[in-house]
Order: C-alpha cells, then sequence, then structure tokens
C-alpha cells in the first residue's frame, strides 16, 4: 500500500539575520509550518538548528520530498543548500516530527529547550546512522563559522 | 457657537467655495494642451508638462507630434485622433475647438492598440508566454509613459543538454518546468517570464528605477536557478548564464533584447554561471569576433592558411631530426594573423576539426618529401579528438602521403585528456597502434598532473618555454624534475623557446633529449626546408 520510503539530508547556511529574539521568532515560524506541511505530507525527520545553520532529515513518499525540498531551494532563509543524501530506506529513524538545537551556545541551548522537549528531540537518534552523525558534526561546525 | 454659525451659513453657498478652473486642469493627471490657429501651445497644464518635458507653451504641436496633420485642426466639432510622440508613445486625444481658431487638446495614454496585441501565447510545458506575446508586453512597457523604466534578462541553462542526453527528454522537461517555476518566484508580479525555446528563457523586469535593481535580480536568479533539484530520486545541478539589458533610450523592444543576448553572450564567454550587464562596445567586440568567423570560414578555401617548420634538434648529436609543423594564417587585410589571436575562435565554432584535418594533410604531404627518417610534429586540439574521425583522419593523411606512420608525431596537450578521457586513451593507444608517436605538449603550464603521464605512454614530453626562459632557481628545479622523470618513465624530452646560448647550456645539463627553440632554428617556410638541412651544423 504504501509507496516505497525515501530519506533526504541537506543542510544549509543560516540566512536568518537580526538579533537573537528575531531568530527565536524566525525558527518558531519555520518549525510550525514545518509540523503542518510535513504532518499533511506524511513526512517526518529532524530539524537541527543553531546560529549558523540549518539540518534538516527528511523521511517520506519521493514526491513529498522533492516538493518540500524544492520549497526549501526556494526560500530566501536558506542559502548555499547542501544536499547530503537522497536514498531509499526501509523504515524511518524518525517516526516523528523530531526539532532540535543542536549547538555549544549555552545560552541558545537554553532558549530551545522548550522547543526540543515538546518535539521529543533526542539527540542520541542522530548518532546510529553514519549520514546522521555527520549531519550533527556539520551542524556544530556551521555554528562555529557563524 | 457663535463662530461658527456664520461659518456654516457660508459653506451652504454653492459658489464660493469652488475651486477655480484653473487649479481643477492643473490637477488632472492627464495633459491638456490649447493650440492656436498655427498649432502654437498657448496652454499647457501640470500633467502635460510633465510628460513632454518640462516648459511646452510657445513650442508647436508637432514638436510634440510630429505626425500632427495640420488638417485636423480645421475642424468645427470635436475630434477623436491618436497621437504619437518623438519618442513613440501613443495618446488617444480628443481636439475640440474653442472658436477664434482656438483648440483644446485632451490627451489620455494610449492603452488601446497595446492591450490588443497582447494575445495569450504560452508554451505548452511550462505555461510561460512565449516569445510573441512576450515582445508585445515588451513593446507595451517601453511605450507606457512613467519614470520607472524596464530591464530584459536573456537566459541560457548550463549544462542542461547533458541532463537531456544522460536522464532522458521527460526529466528534461520536468527541469524545464521546475526553472520556469524557480523563475517566476524570482520575480515580482507583473513582470514577464517567458520560454523562448530550447533552454532559453526570458524575464521582464518591471520598475526598474537603477542599474541595481536589475542586477539584483539577475543575481538572484543565478543563485536560484544554480541551487540543486531532485527529480525523480535524481540529484541535478545545472547552471544560468544571464545577459541584463537596460531599457535606456530605446524604443524598439528588439534592440533592447539583441543588447540581453549580447550581453548573454559575454556571460558565457567569461564562464557561464553569472550574469553581466550590456555595455556598450560589446556589439563592437562581436561584430569584430563575427567578421574573424566569417574570414576563418573561407580561409580555407582561399588557400591562407599555410605551414611553417621549425627544427627539432636531437642533443645527443646535435643533428635535426624533424620539424614541428606550426599553423600560419596570411590575411590578405589584417596581415599574418597569430594563431593566438584564432585558434580559440576556430575551437568555439568547431572550425578547429577542419583546419586541423588540412594541417595533418598537408604537413604529412611536405614531411613525405624530406630525406629519411626526419619527423614531422603536428599539433592537434581537443576538439578533434571530440569530433571522432581523427583515427580516421591520420590514417587517410598517411596513406595519401605515403609517409610511414613511425615519422609522424602527435602533439596533445592535457586539455585533450581533461573530458571523456576514456574515449580519448582509446584513440590514442589507436593511434599508436598505427605506428605514430605521441607526445605531450606545453606540459608545466596546465594542471600538469602526473597522472595523465601514467594513463598514457607518450613518447615525449615538452616542457614549456617558461620554464627554459627563466633563469631562476624555481624554473630550473622544475625543468631538472620533469626531465628526470620523462628520463625514468623512457620518454623523450624537449626543451621549447630555446633562444640563447646560455639556455641551450643550461639545458643540455638537464637530461633534456631535444630542444626547439630560435636558437636552433626558427619557423621556415617549406622550400626554405632543403638548405637549411644543407647547411653546415650549427650550436655545436
Amino acid at each position: 500500500m504504501t509507496a516505497s520510503l525515501y530519506r533526504l539530508v541537506y543542510y544549509s547556511r543560516n540566512h536568518v539575520s537580526g538579533d537573537a529574539a528575531e531568530f527565536a521568532t524566525h525558527v518558531d515560524d519555520i518549525l510550525a509550518k514545518s509540523r503542518q506541511n510535513n504532518r499533511r505530507d506524511e513526512i517526518t525527520g529532524a530539524l537541527l538548528f543553531n546560529a549558523g545553520c540549518f539540518a534538516q532529515v527528511l523521511e517520506g513518499p519521493l514526491e513529498k520530498i522533492e516538493a518540500t525540498f524544492e520549497r526549501i531551494q526556494q526560500d530566501d532563509r536558506h542559502g548555499d543548500v547542501s544536499l547530503l543524501a537522497l536514498n531509499s530506506i526501509a523504515a524511518r529513524s524518525f517516526p516523528n516530527w523530531a526539532m532540535g538545537f543542536v549547538g555549544t551556545s549555552n545560552g541558545d541551548a537554553e532558549r530551545f529547550a522548550g522547543i526540543s522537549a515538546s518535539s521529543g528531540f533526542d539527540i542520541s537518534r542522530l548518532s546510529g546512522d553514519q549520514i546522521h552523525t555527520l549531519l550533527r558534526d556539520l551542524t556544530i561546525e556551521e555554528e562555529a563559522v557563524a | 457657537m457663535n463662530v461658527a454659525t456664520p461659518f456654516t451659513t457660508m459653506t451652504t453657498s454653492q459658489t464660493v467655495d469652488a475651486p477655480s478652473t484653473e487649479r481643477i486642469l492643473e490637477n488632472l493627471s492627464h495633459p491638456v494642451l490649447a493650440l492656436n490657429a498655427e498649432g502654437n501651445i498657448v496652454y499647457a497644464n501640470s500633467a502635460a508638462e510633465a510628460s513632454f518635458g518640462g516648459w511646452v507653451i510657445g513650442l508647436n504641436i508637432r514638436d510634440l507630434f510630429p505626425g500632427f496633420a495640420p488638417a485636423s485642426a480645421n475642424v468645427a466639432e470635436a475630434s477623436s485622433l491618436v497621437l504619437v510622440t518623438k519618442k513613440d508613445v501613443a495618446y488617444d486625444a480628443t481636439l475640440t475647438p474653442l472658436g477664434s481658431a482656438q483648440f483644446v487638446l485632451d490627451l489620455r495614454l494610449s492603452t488601446g492598440p497595446q492591450q490588443l496585441t497582447i494575445v495569450p501565447d504560452l508554451d505548452d510545458l511550462t505555461g510561460l508566454a512565449k516569445r510573441n506575446m512576450f515582445m508585445s508586453h515588451l513593446t507595451g512597457a517601453i511605450n507606457r509613459d512613467d519614470s520607472a523604466s524596464v530591464a530584459v534578462h536573456c537566459l541560457d541553462l548550463d549544462r542542461f543538454k547533458m541532463v537531456n542526453d544522460t536522464l532522458g527528454h521527460g526529466i528534461g522537461d520536468l527541469l524545464l518546468k521546475k526553472v520556469a517555476e524557480r523563475l517566476t518566484g524570482a520575480c515580482r508580479k507583473g513582470d514577464i517570464v517567458a520560454r523562448l525555446g530550447g533552454d532559453e528563457f526570458v524575464v521582464l523586469q518591471h520598475e526598474v528605477r537603477e542599474p541595481a535593481d536589475a542586477e539584483k535580480l539577475a543575481a538572484r536568479i543565478v543563485d536560484l536557478v544554480g541551487r540543486t533539484y531532485v527529480l525523480n530520486g535524481h540529484t541535478i545541478n545545472i547552471g544560468v548564464s544571464v545577459g541584463v539589458a537596460m531599457q535606456g533610450d530605446f524604443t524598439q523592444a528588439r534592440d533592447i533584447l539583441r543588447n540581453g543576448d549580447l550581453a548573454l553572450y559575454e556571460a558565457k564567454r567569461a564562464g557561464r554561471g553569472r550574469y553581466r550587464v550590456f555595455e556598450a562596445g560589446m556589439d563592437d567586440l562581436l561584430h569584430k569576433r563575427r567578421e574573424m568567423e566569417i574570414d576563418l570560414r573561407r580561409a580555407l578555401a582561399l588557400k591562407q592558411f599555410e605551414l611553417h617548420y621549425q627544427p627539432i634538434l636531437d642533443l645527443s648529436n646535435d643533428t635535426v631530426i624533424g620539424f614541428e609543423a606550426l599553423l600560419r594564417w596570411k590575411h590578405p587585410v589584417r596581415g599574418n594573423v597569430p594563431p593566438l589571436d584564432f585558434i580559440a575562435l576556430a575551437e568555439e565554432n568547431g572550425l578547429i576539426v577542419k583546419i586541423g584535418e588540412w594541417v595533418l594533410r598537408t604537413a604529412c604531404l611536405e614531411a613525405a618529401s624530406w630525406s629519411d627518417g626526419m619527423i614531422v610534429a603536428v599539433n592537434v586540439s581537443p576538439l578533434q579528438f571530440k569530433a571522432d574521425t581523427l583515427l580516421e583522419t591520420v590514417a587517410s593523411a598517411l596513406e595519401k602521403s605515403s609517409l610511414s606512420a613511425e615519422r609522424l608525431e602527435i602533439e596533445i596537450t592535457e586539455g585533450a585528456l581533461l573530458d571523456d578521457t576514456d574515449n580519448v586513451l582509446q584513440t590514442l593507444k589507436a593511434l599508436r597502434e598505427l605506428g605514430v608517436k605521441i607526445s605531450m605538449d606545453d606540459f608545466g603550464t596546465g594542471y600538469s598532473s602526473l597522472s595523465y603521464l601514467q594513463k598514457f605512454p607518450f613518447s615525449k614530453i615538452k616542457i614549456d618555454r617558461t620554464f627554459v626562459a627563466s633563469a631562476n632557481a624555481d624554473s630550473e628545479a622544475i625543468l631538472r624534475a620533469v626531465a628526470g622523470l620523462g628520463t625514468s618513465l623512457g620518454m623523450a624530452i624537449t626543451a621549447e623557446g630555446v633562444e640563447t646560448a646560455e639556455q641551450l647550456a643550461r639545458i643540455r645539463g638537464e637530461r633534456c633529449t631535444h630542444v626547439q627553440g630560435y636558437l636552433t632554428g626558427r619557423p621556415m617556410a617549406p622550400e626554405m626546408i632543403s638548405s637549411f638541412l644543407a647547411r653546415p651544423k650549427p650550436h655545436q
């Protein structure tokens, strides 16, 4: 019945400028939209972010994933999008939609703790798979550069 | 209370507060003129002055509208006419006689005809406008009389053909649709995106206040279209080149579009995946290149090419072992055109394949007349490998000239090995099986990848002249290293561009096996070769 599952992984430089409060508003906005769209599109996954970049794992039917990715490509807030992986998978690694702050800044970690908790974000899930581990490392690296 | 009463009374009076006719006229948004019997303008409202460039009272109506017929002013009653300014702005006008041979001319920007010409003409695949519809929009926009101007962006996708060829037309079509969506997304409402055919798009940008507005959109298009696409599970990367033309003083749509195309050409020449804004001079440049191309196309037929031959000296016994064939173009007007000025153009338009064939045949024929064992070295362009006829051409040139294959040396540059390496290597192997020698030319100037030397057993490496010319320690080290490398790989080493006895002495010490240069022999016309070979040995 179900179409075969695909996974798409990308990360992008963060083009959201402004102060911390503005950034938080933006993140809230992105998260709210993602939740809404992704529930409709049967997409689950993980969104990682910090002051340097967004990184996302999208899991779901191929055409929905492609449409979501195209939306991201046309979004001004994302720049230099790097596609890290696109492949079919046997099962979802993130059965629910999880979002979490991944970074080294304690202040940011505290500020976004609520988001992680409410989405059931579990950082340990990011260590199981090679590409997930890579993604987490890249994200932290980008923060350092930002 | 007391104060209010007389005031209320006054406002009820209709006549006192009505603004003057003058004031009403001055505040109309469309131009109104009054003319005398001679057609001289005796009154102009503010809108008229703004539209026609300031102080117009005293001018004749024909100064504004050259086509205004005096006959139209002789009517007894109001008449409608269409008037067009020098800048091709059309107005629907009403000419009303005022008596005493005076007239009032009421002008409104013409919208009718331009609206009518825009018939929907959409591309089936992308739903974008097609060429005719775009041209109508552009013409309409130019003729609209407002202060903001328009810009045209001409687009060509980079590497689209590759997507079509490797993933099929189905994916190619999907990609074109996605590109169309991204373009539409990048533009503002009201801007027109059109597909002119294939992978050619064009954008009409409205309300361009300054050139920076147009550059901003062009940069956005380059960024957006160049971002990765995911289609049916395929990851696709293409790029786009953009040529931007501003409206400027142009009144003709085709002029703006042509400038956009010229700028696009420059963007592609500069390496694609970027935008260029049209500048005066680009057309001149292209004109010159086009003339050169026309000349180049007939140069073969008109026998304007010649080959000159530069001696190759074997350092082990200081004898000339052969010559390198060098192409010369003797143009009746331009004079001697250096290869640097025309080879790139010939490669760009593919003429190099025909020219290269002529060079091979001519060089083989010439060499066949030389004393036994003399070799001839011929340069072959990477484009000749791509043409897939090189092997055939070489075989036929050898056969027709009866030159034995061992006496032909093909010189290639690294550029030939950059793309499609496997195919090129196969051709090289087949050439070697014929008995032809292959040498690597200009080594040291490009990537100088050692892996190329490993991929194919070249019979000779030619070290670029720059390492011979400079006497510094670095150049010498490189010369020594390449010569050492060649020796251990069993390849001969030619040092090019030897001009002084000092350089020759230096090279002798570095295990080079051969030299070429002005010192050991300048390139010469074929008829000079026999006397050159007959003279006593030079430069012992």
